[in-house]
């Protein structure tokens, strides 16, 4: 008797919901990221993005005529809390698609996680190369993958600079570790010998040491892989020993975002590093939001914000597009993918062993004037590189 | 051993012994605490990023150098440790409990609540004091022309060194020559019978946590202008205090120096020789190979040379 009185409350509940509330019921996406811990940068970074997305779509009418409500939850940039985080959004909340995180190693568990449960997972900003090399098919990535961060900046090394000898500084994290693997690989093939190889732990306080044995080695490109302030103190302690390399370049992350500049100070000038995304990209919209970002914040955004941004637009497409609510829809819908955003087009490939894998353009950024400005390749350049670098000690 | 490889060496000893001098000063804090309360402040880290975050303020609202701030934060933090120590670990020394250990236990909680304030008022961003004298340095070949290696001493680096070197000195005295020093290491000792000769064990315990926090607060200080700052930052050099005190020998003073201008030089030549991916390994190698072989620290090896006379 009391089961089928339940019964019957929760079905006339479910015909009031669709009879009512449902059109008007807003969409809630709850957004994994770090938001404390040493990533909160880039966390905040892409809140912020997402949230001018979501204003847009809003104020557009949202997805099939409901708001998108966004919230974020912390994982401090640590697998196991991402892991958690994740599981009760889809086995509690029921949220049918996951979108967020940042750091190689919390995409790397929420990716499992995620495909297990047959939910799609979209990935804004992290580059290890095996999350999409493991046959999810739930498991989507809109900036590519670590092994061509460095595309654009190896086009450069190539064509201007032919380097004979290269010396290599990483973190000790999934990101560091791919970026520094693929880039030993890039340097075979331009017949660069790799003097030094070095990891080092994040938020390490002196790398004088190590430097001073790439010094000795004395190689024509220093390549380092680090997150901003690691890339600070790199330089700065570089131009402490007067360690002259032909070029200093730096593998994204860190490297490209304008807290280098503010920190390292002058020992920034003329670091190349390759990113992903620029503000001065031509694609539609990259403008608008880069300044309208700039506006309201203060500091034009990196890639990691133009890729969350576009990120929300292209769930918004993919959700619009799907025949229900359902994963397996959505999942279908993502798959089909074919958007022109800011972060350039965004369409999801099975190619070279990747999965669901988004390919583009990357570019090369060089520190001019205490300003990033786009050096390559020449038909997005917008000021001319600089080249070969002056050595320290002839530096005013 | 040809120049280069020697110039290599020369320069790891450098950094590692700029780096030392450093740690030690960090470790200092937490062993005297450590000596006097008999237990490990796991809120020093954070006691030091409060101190830093007090020179980052002075520098960036009113141009105080990084420097300047170690009387402002110094004193400050002097207070702040006061101020825990009296109305948090006191009180909770004097209620009984399953746990004997639950002033350790408060300290964690004491960290927790600083780093997460200080997340909340200023954000998890990363701040650094770009002073102009930031990347400036000493080089051997300046100053000597045909020098055949090339050898370069950091400026910011070499005086934060100077100022831990004085800051240890000024604490060396206070120990041995005031009142409340001989108090302090009286209650140390043996606090019983420090109590039966008239110390006020209750206020030295305030003062030596004041001391403490005062220390690793000008440690801050010392650290802004060759680091950088954010509100999580303190679980790490937690850890290297609790590292140095381990290695010190848990208490003793001279140990604490020692611990940290030893540990300094290892992570320097691991980073130089095996690898620096290692360093933080090594740390722990050290300090588990410490509490095996040598479970009283350097202070037992000092000790025991003493007693051989």
């Amino acid at each position: 008797m009391k089961r089928s009185a339940s019964g019957l409350m929760a079905a006339s509940a479910f015909l009031l919901a669709t009879a009512f509330g449902h059109a008007a019921e807003p969409f809630n996406l709850a957004i994994p990221l770090p938001l404390t811990g040493g990533q909160a940068k880039f966390g905040e970074m892409m809140k912020r993005s997402y949230e001018m997305a979501a204003e847009e779509i809003n104020a557009k009418g949202g997805v099939k005529g409901r708001k998108i409500v966004l919230s974020f939850e912390d994982s401090q940039a640590k697998p196991d809390s991402a892991r958690a985080i994740v599981e009760k959004l889809i086995d509690v909340k029921k949220q049918p698609l996951i979108v967020g995180e940042y750091t190689s190693a919390c995409a790397k568990a929420v990716a499992a996680v995620a495909n297990e449960r047959k939910t799609p997972y979209l990935i804004v900003a992290s580059a290890d190369d095996s999350i999409t090399q493991q046959n999810y098919k739930y498991v989507f990535r809109q900036n590519v993958p670590n092994a061509y961060y460095a595309q654009g900046l190896v086009s450069f090394l190539r064509e201007k600079v032919q380097p004979k000898t290269m010396a290599i500084l990483y973190e000790s994290s999934d990101f560091g570790t791919s970026g520094a693997a693929d880039m030993e690989k890039w340097a075979g093939k331009l017949g660069c010998k790799v003097l030094v190889k070095e990891k080092y732990e994040k938020g390490a306080v002196d790398f004088k040491p190590i430097l001073s044995k790439v010094k000795q080695a004395a190689p024509d490109v220093l390549f380092m892989v680090s997150y901003v302030m690691d890339a600070s103190l790199l330089m700065k302690q570089i131009k402490e020993l007067r360690l002259d390399a032909k070029l200093y370049a730096g593998g994204a992350a860190g490297f490209a975002l304008p807290e280098f500049v503010d920190n390292a100070k002058d020992a920034a000038e003329y670091v190349m590093t390759a990113t992903l995304w620029t503000p001065q990209v031509k694609y539609k919209g990259a403008k608008e939001y880069a300044d309208k970002y700039k506006a309201k914040y203060g500091d034009f955004p990196s890639y990691h914000g133009a890729s969350a941004y576009s990120a929300l637009h292209v769930v918004h497409d993919a959700l619009s597009r799907a025949k229900s609510m359902k994963s397996e829809d959505i999942t279908e819908a993502l798959k089909k993918t074919k958007l022109q955003t800011a972060y350039g087009p965004v369409a999801f490939e099975d190619k070279d062993g990747y999965q669901n894998q988004c390919f583009s353009e990357t570019f090369v950024l060089q520190v001019q004037a205490g300003e990033h400005e786009t050096v390559w390749p020449y038909a997005y350049a917008n000021k001319k590189f600089i080249y070969p670098f002056p050595r320290w000690r002839d530096r005013k | 051993m040809n120049a280069a490889q020697v110039e290599v060496l020369l320069q790891t000893l450098i950094a590692g012994v700029l780096l030392g001098g450093l740690y030690a000063l960090i470790g200092l804090g937490m062993t005297l605490i450590m000596g006097v309360m008999k237990i490990i402040n796991l809120a020093h880290g954070e006691l030091m990023m409060v101190g830093m975050y007090i020179a980052y303020w002075m520098f960036s609202l009113f141009g105080i150098d990084p420097y300047v701030s170690v009387f402002i934060a110094g004193p400050l933090l002097f207070f702040l440790g006061i101020l825990i120590q009296k109305y948090l670990i006191n009180t909770v020394l004097r209620v009984d409990s399953i746990l004997p250990e639950n002033q350790v236990i408060l300290t964690v909680g004491v960290g927790m609540i600083l780093a997460s304030a200080a997340t909340i008022a200023f954000k998890s961003d990363y701040r650094s004091t770009p002073v102009k004298y930031g990347t400036s340095a000493f080089y051997l070949s300046d100053l000597w022309k045909g020098s055949p290696i090339e050898l370069s001493l950091s400026i910011p680096w070499s005086v934060s060194f100077l100022f831990a070197l004085a800051i240890t000195a000024g604490l060396w005295f206070f120990l041995q020559r005031t009142d409340t020093g001989k108090s302090i290491r009286a209650t140390a000792q043996d606090l019983d019978a420090a109590l039966l000769m008239g110390v006020n064990v209750q206020r030295m315990r305030v003062v030596t946590f004041g001391l403490g926090s005062a220390l690793v607060g000008a440690a801050g200080c010392l650290f802004i202008p060759i680091y950088y700052l954010y509100p999580a930052l303190g679980g790490q050099f937690t850890l290297i205090a609790f590292v140095i005190t381990i290695l010190g020998g848990l208490g003793s003073n001279v140990g604490a120096i020692l611990g940290g201008l030893i540990l300094g030089l290892f992570e320097s030549l691991t980073a130089t020789y095996v690898g620096m991916g290692w360093a933080p390994v090594g740390r722990f190698v050290i300090f588990i190979a410490a509490l095996l072989f040598l479970p009283g620290g350097v202070a037992s090896l000092l000790r025991r040379r003493a007693f051989g006379k």
